[in-house]
Order: structure tokens, then C-alpha cells, then sequence
């Protein structure tokens, strides 16, 4: 016999929001990991910058400022519509992430088209040329498939609204997306200023 | 299964005293004469580090012996009939703190300092004009340089260092291919060579004799057979073999010498080895000049003498498997007459 | 009475047994997912590659017992010591550590399942492909032959042209993704799942310490997944990190001991939550010192990220900087030695049961002592110059991990096999084997410093005669088959004891925590009823301990489902429904190795893999229900 009144669990949700999710703990956990990852690549990049006379080395000239803040702020911007998206969800409002989160996508393809066309025509050095070429490239590939990953995944999220999938109660799987979209997008910060910045500042 | 066999079993097994008591006497029994020990300097940097390390030996061994005896004492007490008494709170805080806490912290303090003291003899600068040896890992042999004051090249060798006994010698370590790692035991620790990297070592050996030396970075198939000898020799007879290095090859006294020297200069062995003084100016494997007046082949890997550089020239592989000296085909008179030229250049 | 004495066959038990079974059958095999059986293929898989581990090392060893031996080429002889460091670090010590943890810490939470289950089959097939590939590639005799810490520029591409360090560098690069979600995982399941009034301070120590080393894993493995893949691109792309041209060999160093350092730690914190759990049972006492012991894992946890330049003395590194590594590696010693204190302070006065675990944990205790006075010796840089590299590290690491982690370890084994089987593992065999063991182990590592010191390095395929190190070698060689004796005693006690064993019951051995209050084996569900905890020792607490507290009830038993509780206070939050078998984990293992694996063959192919496994990642979240409106 119990002493104590028992727990009847039954009255729970069978749901849950933000960080009493594990989900919640599962996606910043992913978030840390690659968080450190971003790290690495930038500790390798001055690393490396302390074995060059000049950075970028001689021959290769340093990298234009305009088409990379543009598609910054491109990027910087398509975390608006998954805040909104977010937001009227909160609220009770399932009707935008059927179509928002598309905008989203649409602002993360030009951010990969501009980066593209950067890589393909503006830059005159390869991922075997020296160091710098080869941080550079990988901090570029490495961020760019995270933006592909990410609109993948954000595009079954659609699909999955258009179909009415998501009741309130569900709510968590857009929140860690909305999570991971920001993520993405907010480690491309500090990708940008080691790559278009860092380089100019020390050297 | 019987009681009686079960009664049989020792209640108490070996006690791990005995075991580690065995176990150093056996260490002690091995310890036969090792020309490449750490534990007997022949030099001031290599005897700090050994002071060093026998003093940790006695306060680690100390401390060692402490926290097993408050082990022992712990359980011996729980096989006593009494009722054990468990340590009260206070007790058992102070216990934890002080010696988990405030004596680790003091003996490492301790530690710390001196360790932090004979790094610093170890990183002191060298007299202005020491002498400069520049060493250079390949794989896998050592290349020998000898600089002057000003940084020029004065003599080159490989795989057998001379130093003048009781002077201090700057060396300088590089690598062509992959990381090496330079070290004398009896002289000095190792410092690693890195390609494209210059780092700065020095030794001093205190008594005139032979310190052996080896590779101790994996580098690749033949890490294991990278050693190298340090001769260390009173001053005035390193400044005449420093002269002797100093010149190009002897001419060739006998007419097989002189046949010697033709099957080298038209066989594979010059496309890769230097003899100064000839045609041969190849600097992929070890400078040849003065092999005659050194005691190994291939990297401390062979006594040098007419049989085992024969054998060495036709069939590398047989001795060092993965080297990159291939083997040589030689007619029985030519390469008589190669090992005997080679032998001659002293 | 405990719990599963108290089980009535009534509906809701046979509900739940159907609800949490596993599918029978071999294809189904690939789709299980529940933590008891994912933990126990980690546990044994891990057991398998050390058993291999052991193999090479006793190749390794025969090679050496005699100068000039040439039972080995030089070649053979490197791939088997570097798959050697490889098999033990990557393959046996995290994985089998993750493996207790999975198996262990959702029952001592109170808890049927882990947050993510299919997370946990994934991470387990990764591993296990991985752990395969690298095998398969030591039978063709392409194995990587560059060490396990694979140096460049040896290691690059110009001196090792071979398939072995493109084995090295992809499959180490995937391999971590499975520690990476284990250690998520296990933080996950730590803070949400806790039963009710299981608070933080509550928290078993094993859990603890599970919960840094995963905190360790989140932080430590990502640099170098990312120099194995900078390494893979330096190979296989012609790129310039690492190269002496342009990059810099010294970088890779840096971040492959910023890994390797807290690797180090990651294998031993596990082993002090297990003694802790040990030294509790056996003592039959609570433990001193609960909150120094928990500060001084995390201390340990932070410090070991401070420390990783050690291993970089010789390198020619600025000197001030060189000393700071000693003071910051010196100070690892006061929180091992707090922890050391607490469990003397715990022991003292206690009546301790002698049986097989706590024998273990003696014998951790004397090794882990001398090699932790060998550690701080080596963390002098001066010693250090003269030991690096030489079997006197071969010594000192020999003592940490396998007296810090594999003693501890074995006596885990022990003490929770019958939660495992339901049987008890002979005590007779395990002390013989135990003594076997610690004799063996002694008797070959011990020598090993005074080999060093007498000049011999490490990851030599042979030496010269004449040098002095012949006897010790070959005592060292004979010492060595005395301590695989010891561990094949211990395999043959597990093995024969699966079926022979003394029937355990719930909980043989009197412990604390909660995974003994469920049956041993523990059902699929793992527990029948969720019963709250008031204190760090549930199962010894008040007068009829776990049977007194309250039951939760309301868990739905149709579907497999746990309880959310908040993170420092476990208050009850709310139900989770969890997924059940699946075969997508399976498939996305499959799709993330080709992706990594086929870099070694074509660059297309790792784009085919990314494409794969997205389409295994969408079906593996693809609702249920949508399929079934359809």
C-alpha cells in the first residue's frame, strides 16, 4: 500500500512545447555539435593564417565585399517568415505554414544562387590551390549543405501542413525546424565575417 | 562440487603488494647495461631530466604507498570482529579535503616549479658562436650538416653526429618528407622535425664516447630502423675531422678503387648518392664522401664493414624491407671493387 | 517484495508485453529499437572488437618478444598496431561505455524507454558498419597503417597512397556520428526522463557521470570529424590543410588531441560512475561525499579540454605556453584524488563484500594510482621529452585506460550481468580470473617503463640486438598471454554462465538504484509500475523502501509511451509517445556510410549518398497516420 496519494499521469498532455521537449533537447544538442564544428573551421582558418606572409596568400586577391553581404542579408532575411510562421502557430494559426515557410526557401536559393555564381566566376583561386583556398571552400561547402539540408527538410514540413498534419499539439516538429532554420542561417555570421572579414582585418 | 574443494581456495589470494614488489624486482633484475638510457646521462641537460625524474619517483612512490596503506588499513579493519566504526562527517570531510585536496595541491606546486625550473635549462640561449649542426630527417636516415658561425655549409655527413666534448652544440632540426623526432637519450630529449619547420634543440656531452640515438616519430615502414651516433671526442680531434669531412673524396689509390669508382659512377648509385669530388652530386640518399670512416650502414642498421655493404648494396630489402634504396645488380668483380673503393674513403 | 514479484498477469501486463515487444525474426532483427536491446548490442559488438583488440595486441607482442623478429613484415606490423589504437579507442572503449549507458540508465531512471529509440538503432549500425568496414579491410591487408592518430604529412597522400588511410579518414569521419547521437541521446533521456522526485541532486553518480562524458562527446568529437574529413579532402582532393606546402602538419595535431585528450576522459568517467556504484553496493552504505565526487567528475570534465598540448611537447611549441599545459594537466590530479578519498572515507568502517566487482575496483585502484603518478610525470615537459613516444607511455597510458577504465569496466560486467541475464556470473571463476588479470596486466605493463626509459620507442616493428632491451621484451611477451588468460577467464565465466549461472533474482547484490527493482532481465517495458523516488538510494530508503512510494499511473499502455519530467525537480510534465520498430535507422546507416565511404571511390557517389539519405531520414519522420489516411 502506497502511503502517498498516487501520480495519475492520464491528465498530462501527451505533448509538449520548447525545452520540456526532449526533441527540443535533441536539436540543440545537434546545434552544439555543429556549432563546435563552425568553431573548428574558424580556429583552423586563423591557424593557418599565422603559417602565410599575407592572407590570402600572394596571387590570390582578397575577396570582394559586395555579393557577400548582399546574400548575407538575403540569408539573414529568410529567418523572417519562419519567425512569423512560428509565431501565428503559437498563436493557434496553422494557415501560414502552409505557403510562408516556401518564401523562406525561395530567399535560401537565392542566397545559394548568389554563392554559386560568386564561386564559379568571382573567385580566383580553387580548393587546391593553397590553405586559404581549401578553409575557404570547405567553410562555403560545409555551410551550403546545411542550407540544402535544411530547405529539404523544411519542404516536407510544407508538404506535411498542405496535408493538415499539423494539430497544435504538434507544434514541436515546426519549432525545431523554425530552431534549425535559425541556426543555419545565424552560423553563417560568423562563417562570413572570419572568411570576408577576418582575412582583411589581420593581414 | 564438494564443500572440502571449496574450502580449499585460498580465502585470501595473492595480495597485490607481492605482486608489485615481484614485479620490481624483476625490473631491477633487467636492468643490465643500455647504451641508449635515459637514466644515464652523459650530458648536463639529460642529467636535470633524470634528477627530475627520481625525485618524482620517491614522492610519487611516497604517495603511492600512503594512499594503499589507508586502503589496507580500511579493510583490514572491516575483517576484524568488531563492529567496524564508520568515520564520522568531520572526519571524513577532513580527510577528503586535506589529503585529496590541500597536500595534492601543495606537492604539485611543488612539482610545477621544478619542472618548470629545468625547462628552463633546457630552453636557455646558446652562446652566441656554439657550433651549429643542422640535422634533416628523411626517410629513413639522417642527413648531417655542419655550419659555420655565419650559417655557411661546411661538411656533410649522415647518420654519424661528431661533437667536441664539453662544448655545447646548437642543432638544428628540419625534415624532407614526413616528422621525425631527433633524440639522444644520454644527451638531451627528443624534439621533433617537422617538413617545412625549423626547431632548435642543443646537447653537451660531459664525457668524451659514443651516444646512440633513434627516430622516435612514427615515420612509415622503416621508423624502427632509424637510429644515428653521437660521438663525442676531445676538441682538437673534432676540428681535425671536421677538416678531413670538410674535403672531397679521396682520389682512388689502387687500380680497383679506381674500377670502383667507375662501376659507381655508371651504375643507379649515383643517381641518388653524392661523392664530392666526382661527377656524383645526387642528394636524394646520404652523401657518400667519407663512408669509408663510418661505422654503420643504412641509419645504425648494419656494422659497417666489406661483407655486410656488399650484401647491403645487392639486397637493401633483405635488411631494411619498405627502404628506398633499390637493389643493385652488380657482376661478383664489380661490386668487390665498388665496396672496396666505398671502404676507402675515409 | 519488489516489482516484479508484485506483477499480476493481468491485461495490462500482456497490453504492455505486445506494446514494447520486439519483432521476432531475423529482417525484423534490423528494425528493433527499444533500449534494453540496442544498449546490449552495443555492450557485446563493443566486447568483440576488444576481444579483437587483444588479438592484435598478442600479434603484436610475439613480434617483439625476440630482436630482428620477422614474424611480421614492417607493413603488417603497422596496419596491426594501428588498428590496434584504433579497435580500442574508437571501436571497444566509447562504444561499450555507451552501451552501459543505454542499457543502464533509462532503468536507473525509472524510465521504459530513451527519447529517441530510433536514434539509438541508428547510432548502433553505424558503428557496427564501421567497426566491419575497418575489419574488412584489415583481412584484404589494406588497413590504415599510419597509427591511430595518423600524423600528417605520413598520413597524406604523397606517403601513404594507399586505400588504407582513405579507410582511416572517411570511416573515422562517419564512425563519430555515432557516438555524437548516443552522447545527445543520453542527455535527452537524462534531463527529461527522470522518474518523479528523482531531482538532480538524486541523480545516481553513474548517471553523472554518463551525463559529462556525453557533454564531453558533444564538445570533443566534432574537431575531429572535422580533420578526418579536412584529411580525407587533403587525400582525395588534392587540398592544403595539412600539407608542409601551404597548410600546416602541426594543425592537424592540435585538433586531433583537442579530441584525443577529452577522449581520454571520456572512457575513464564512465568507469568512475561505476565504481562509485560499486563501492555503494559493496559497502552497503551511502556514499561520502556525493556532491565533491559529482563537482570533481564535471572538474574533470572541463580541465580535460584544457590539457590536450601535452601531447604536443616535442613538437617545438612556445615554451611559456608548454608549461601552463603542466600546471593545467597537474591539476587533474586533485579531482581524481578527491574522489579517491571520498570512496577510502566511504570504505572506512564499512564491513565490504569482497565479491568479483569490488575486487575490481581495488585493482582499479592501485593501477589507476600509478598511472596517474606516471601521468603527472610525463605532464613535465622536460620528462616529457625524454618519455614521449616510448614505452614508457605505452606504460603509463596502459595503466590509465585499462586500470582507469577496463577494471571498472570488468567489474561493471559483473555486477550487472545478472541484470543482464538473470543469471550471476561464477564468483569462484571471476575471482581466479580477476587475480589472472591484475597478475598479467602488472607483469606486462610495468616492465614497459623501465623499456622506455632505457630508450625504447614506441611503434617499432622490431629492434636491434645489442641494446639491452631483449629480456624485457621477451618477459613482457610471456606476461602479456598471462593477462589475455585473465580476460578469456572472464569471457568464459560470461559465456558459460549465460546458461549455467546461478539464478539471480531482481536484486542479487542489495544495491540502491532503481534498475534492480524491475526483474532481471528486465521486461521490454522495463518497469510495470513507474514508482516515484524520495531519496538518492530508493531502493534502501524508509522501511519498506521503493514498495512504499506512490505509483504513477495513467501511461498508456497501447502505445508505447514515457513520462516527461522537468530537469532539476523531475514534477511531472507531460506524456511522450514514442516510435517503435522501424527499419529506416537501418537504411540511414547504410545511406550515411555510402555517402562518407564512397568518397574513396568516386566524388559522385557521396552526392548519391546525401540524396539517400534524405530520402531514409523522410521516411524515417514520416507520420504514421498520414500514410494510413491515405
Amino acid at each position: 500500500m502506497s502511503l502517498h496519494a498516487d501520480i495519475d499521469a492520464s491528465k498530462l498532455p501527451d505533448y509538449s512545447y520548447e525545452f520540456r521537449s526532449p526533441l527540443w533537447w535533441g536539436i540543440v544538442g545537434l546545434m552544439t555539435v555543429e556549432g563546435t564544428v563552425v568553431a573548428t573551421l574558424i580556429a583552423s582558418f586563423f591557424y593557418l593564417q599565422g603559417n602565410h606572409a599575407a592572407w590570402p596568400p600572394a596571387g590570390t586577391s582578397p575577396p570582394e565585399l559586395l555579393l557577400p553581404t548582399l546574400s548575407t542579408v538575403v540569408l539573414l532575411a529568410s529567418m523572417v517568415p519562419v519567425y512569423l510562421t512560428d509565431k501565428a502557430f503559437k498563436r493557434g494559426d496553422a494557415k501560414p505554414l502552409a505557403w510562408m515557410p516556401l518564401a523562406s526557401i525561395a530567399l535560401a536559393l537565392v542566397f545559394l544562387g548568389i554563392k554559386a555564381y560568386e564561386y564559379a566566376s568571382h573567385v580566383d583561386f580553387r580548393w587546391d590551390t593553397h590553405a586559404y583556398g581549401s578553409i575557404v571552400w570547405l567553410m562555403i561547402g560545409f555551410h551550403s549543405a546545411h542550407v540544402i539540408a535544411v530547405i529539404f527538410k523544411t519542404l516536407v514540413i510544407v508538404y506535411l501542413a498542405r496535408r493538415r498534419y499539423f494539430t497544435p499539439e504538434k507544434r514541436i516538429a515546426v519549432t525545431v525546424n523554425g530552431l534549425y532554420w535559425y541556426f543555419v542561417a545565424a552560423a553563417w555570421i560568423p562563417l562570413y565575417l572570419t572568411i570576408y572579414l577576418g582575412s582583411r582585418i589581420w593581414s | 562440487m564438494s564443500p572440502p574443494q571449496e574450502k580449499c581456495l585460498p580465502r585470501k589470494s595473492l595480495p597485490p603488494g607481492i605482486a608489485a614488489a615481484g614485479i620490481w624486482l624483476i625490473c631491477a633484475c633487467s636492468s643490465t647495461y643500455a647504451s641508449q638510457s635515459a637514466l644515464q646521462p652523459g650530458g648536463p641537460l639529460a642529467k636535470a631530466i633524470a634528477d627530475l625524474f627520481w625525485g618524482m619517483v620517491a614522492i610519487g612512490g611516497i604517495i603511492l604507498f600512503i594512499v594503499l596503506a589507508m586502503l589496507a588499513v580500511a579493510l583490514l579493519r572491516a575483517r576484524s570482529k568488531a563492529e567496524p566504526k564508520p568515520l564520522t562527517f568531520t572526519q571524513s570531510r577532513n580527510l577528503v579535503f586535506v589529503s585529496g585536496v590541500v597536500i595534492p595541491a601543495l606537492i604539485l606546486t611543488v612539482f610545477v616549479i621544478s619542472s618548470a625550473a629545468v625547462n628552463r635549462e633546457i630552453v636557455a640561449p646558446m652562446p652566441e658562436h656554439a657550433l651549429t649542426i643542422q640535422v634533416t630527417g628523411h626517410q629513413w636516415w639522417w642527413e648531417v650538416d655542419y655550419l659555420d658561425t655565419e650559417g655557411n655549409h661546411v661538411a656533410k655527413t649522415a647518420n654519424e653526429i661528431r661533437i667536441p666534448v664539453g662544448k655545447p652544440v646548437r642543432i638544428a632540426l628540419e625534415a624532407s618528407d614526413v616528422i621525425h623526432s631527433f633524440w639522444i637519450p644520454q644527451l638531451n630529449g627528443k624534439t621533433d622535425m617537422v617538413p617545412g619547420k625549423r626547431n632548435l634543440t642543443w646537447v653537451k656531452a660531459d664525457r668524451p664516447g659514443s651516444y646512440l640515438g633513434q627516430c622516435t616519430e612514427f615515420c612509415g615502414k622503416q621508423h624502427a630502423k632509424m637510429a644515428f651516433t653521437v660521438d663525442a671526442v676531445p676538441e682538437e680531434e673534432f676540428d681535425a675531422w671536421l677538416q678531413r669531412q670538410a674535403q672531397p673524396a679521396r682520389e682512388p689509390a689502387t687500380e680497383n678503387e679506381s674500377k670502383g669508382r667507375q662501376v659507381f659512377l655508371r651504375s643507379s648509385c649515383a643517381m641518388c648518392h653524392a661523392i664530392r669530388g666526382t661527377s656524383a652530386l645526387a642528394s636524394v640518399a646520404p652523401d657518400l664522401t667519407h663512408i669509408g670512416s663510418r661505422k654503420t650502414l643504412a641509419a645504425g642498421t648494419l656494422e659497417n664493414m666489406p661483407g655486410t655493404l656488399s650484401s647491403w648494396i645487392l639486397s637493401p630489402q633483405s635488411f631494411k624491407p619498405g627502404s628506398h634504396m633499390p637493389a643493385t645488380v652488380l657482376a661478383g668483380e664489380d661490386l668487390g671493387n665498388l665496396v672496396e673503393y666505398l671502404l676507402s674513403l675515409e | 517484495m519488489t516489482d516484479s514479484a508484485s506483477i499480476q498477469h493481468d491485461e495490462e501486463t500482456r497490453q504492455l508485453e505486445r506494446t514494447w515487444a520486439s519483432p521476432p525474426g531475423f529482417f525484423a532483427w534490423f528494425t528493433h529499437v527499444n533500449q534494453t536491446n540496442i544498449g546490449m548490442r552495443f555492450i557485446v559488438t563493443g566486447f568483440v572488437f576488444f576481444i579483437l583488440g587483444v588479438i592484435l595486441a598478442l600479434l603484436m607482442r610475439l613480434q617483439l618478444a625476440v630482436p630482428e623478429n620477422d614474424f611480421m613484415d614492417p607493413e603488417t606490423y603497422n596496419q596491426v598496431f594501428s588498428m590496434h589504437g584504433i579497435t580500442m579507442m574508437f571501436l571497444f572503449a566509447i562504444p561499450v561505455m555507451e552501451g552501459f549507458a543505454v542499457y543502464i540508465i533509462p532503468l536507473m531512471l525509472g524510465t521504459r524507454d530513451m527519447t529517441f529509440p530510433r536514434l539509438n538503432a541508428f547510432g548502433y549500425y553505424i558503428y557496427l558498419i564501421a567497426g566491419v568496414m575497418m575489419y574488412v579491410a584489415l583481412l584484404l591487408k589494406i588497413a590504415p597503417d599510419a597509427g591511430w592518430f595518423s600524423y600528417p604529412p605520413l598520413a597524406g597522400a604523397g606517403f601513404s597512397p594507399g586505400l588504407g588511410l582513405d579507410f582511416y579518414t572517411t570511416v573515422i569521419t562517419f564512425m563519430e556520428i555515432s557516438a555524437l547521437v548516443a552522447a545527445i541521446e543520453i542527455i535527452a533521456t537524462i534531463f527529461k526522463c527522470k522518474v518523479p522526485g528523482m531531482s538532480l541532486n538524486r541523480m545516481p553518480i553513474f548517471v553523472w557521470a554518463m551525463l559529462v562524458m556525453s557533454f564531453m562527446i558533444v564538445f570533443a568529437l566534432p574537431p575531429l570529424v572535422i580533420a578526418s574529413l579536412m584529411l580525407a579532402l587533403d587525400r582525395m582532393a588534392g587540398m592544403h590543410f595539412f600539407t608542409a606546402a601551404s597548410g600546416d602538419p602541426i594543425l592537424w595535431q592540435h585538433l586531433f588531441w583537442f579530441f584525443g585528450h577529452p577522449e581520454v576522459y571520456i572512457i575513464f568517467i564512465p568507469a568512475l560512475g561505476m565504481v562509485s556504484s560499486i563501492i555503494i553496493t559493496f559497502t552497503q552504505r551511502p556514499i561520502f561525499g556525493y556532491i565533491p565526487i559529482v563537482l570533481s567528475i564535471v572538474a574533470i570534465g572541463f580541465i580535460g579540454f584544457g590539457l590536450w598540448v601535452h601531447h604536443m611537447f616535442t613538437a617545438g611549441l612556445p615554451q611559456l605556453g608548454s608549461n601552463f599545459f603542466t600546471a593545467s594537466s597537474a591539476m587533474i590530479a586533485i579531482p581524481s584524488g578527491v574522489q579517491i578519498f571520498c570512496w577510502i572515507a566511504t570504505l572506512w568502517g564499512s564491513k565490504p563484500k569482497l565479491a568479483t566487482p569490488l575486487l575490481h575496483v581495488l585493482g582499479f585502484f592501485l593501477i589507476f594510482i600509478i598511472g596517474g603518478l606516471s601521468g603527472v610525470m610525463v605532464a613535465s615537459v622536460p620528462f616529457d621529452m625524454q618519455a614521449h613516444d616510448t614505452y614508457f607511455v605505452v606504460a603509463h597510458f596502459h595503466y590509465v585506460l585499462i586500470g582507469g577504465a577496463v577494471f571498472p569496466l570488468l567489474g561493471g560486467l559483473y555486477y550487472w550481468y545478472p541484470k543482464f541475464t538473470g543469471r550471476m556470473m561464477s564468483e569462484r571463476l571471476g575471482k581466479i580470473a580477476f587475480w589472472v588479470t591484475f597478475a598479467g596486466f602488472n607483469l606486462t605493463f610495468f616492465p614497459m617503463h623501465k623499456l622506455g626509459l632505457d630508450g625504447m620507442p614506441r611503434r617499432v616493428y622490431t629492434y636491434l640486438d645489442g641494446l639491452g632491451w631483449n629480456e624485457a621484451n621477451f618477459f613482457i611477451s610471456i606476461s602479456s598471454t598471462v593477462l589475455a588468460l585473465g580476460f578469456l577467464l572472464t569471457l568464459v565465466n560470461a559465456l558459460a554462465s549465460l546458461k549455467r549461472g546461478k539464478v539471480a533474482g531482481d536484486n542479487p547484490w542489495n544495491a540502491d538504484t532503481l534498475e534492480w527493482a524491475t526483474s532481471s532481465p528486465p521486461p521490454s517495458y522495463n518497469f510495470r509500475h513507474i514508482r516515484t523516488v524520495d531519496s538518492r538510494y530508493p531502493l534502501w530508503s524508509g522501511t519498506g523502501g521503493l514498495e512504499q512510494n506512490p505509483v504513477v499511473t495513467g501511461i498508456r499502455s497501447d502505445r508505447r509511451e514515457i513520462l516527461l519530467t522537468s530537469i532539476l525537480e523531475s514534477h511531472p510534465e507531460a506524456r511522450q509517445p514514442l516510435p517503435g520498430p522501424s527499419p529506416w535507422p537501418f537504411w540511414l546507416a547504410v545511406a550515411t556510410a555510402l555517402t562518407f565511404a564512397g568518397l574513396m571511390v568516386h566524388m559522385a557517389i557521396p552526392l548519391l549518398g546525401f540524396l539517400l539519405c534524405f530520402i531514409a531520414i523522410t521516411g524515417w519522420i514520416w507520420p504514421k497516420q498520414l500514410g494510413a489516411a491515405k
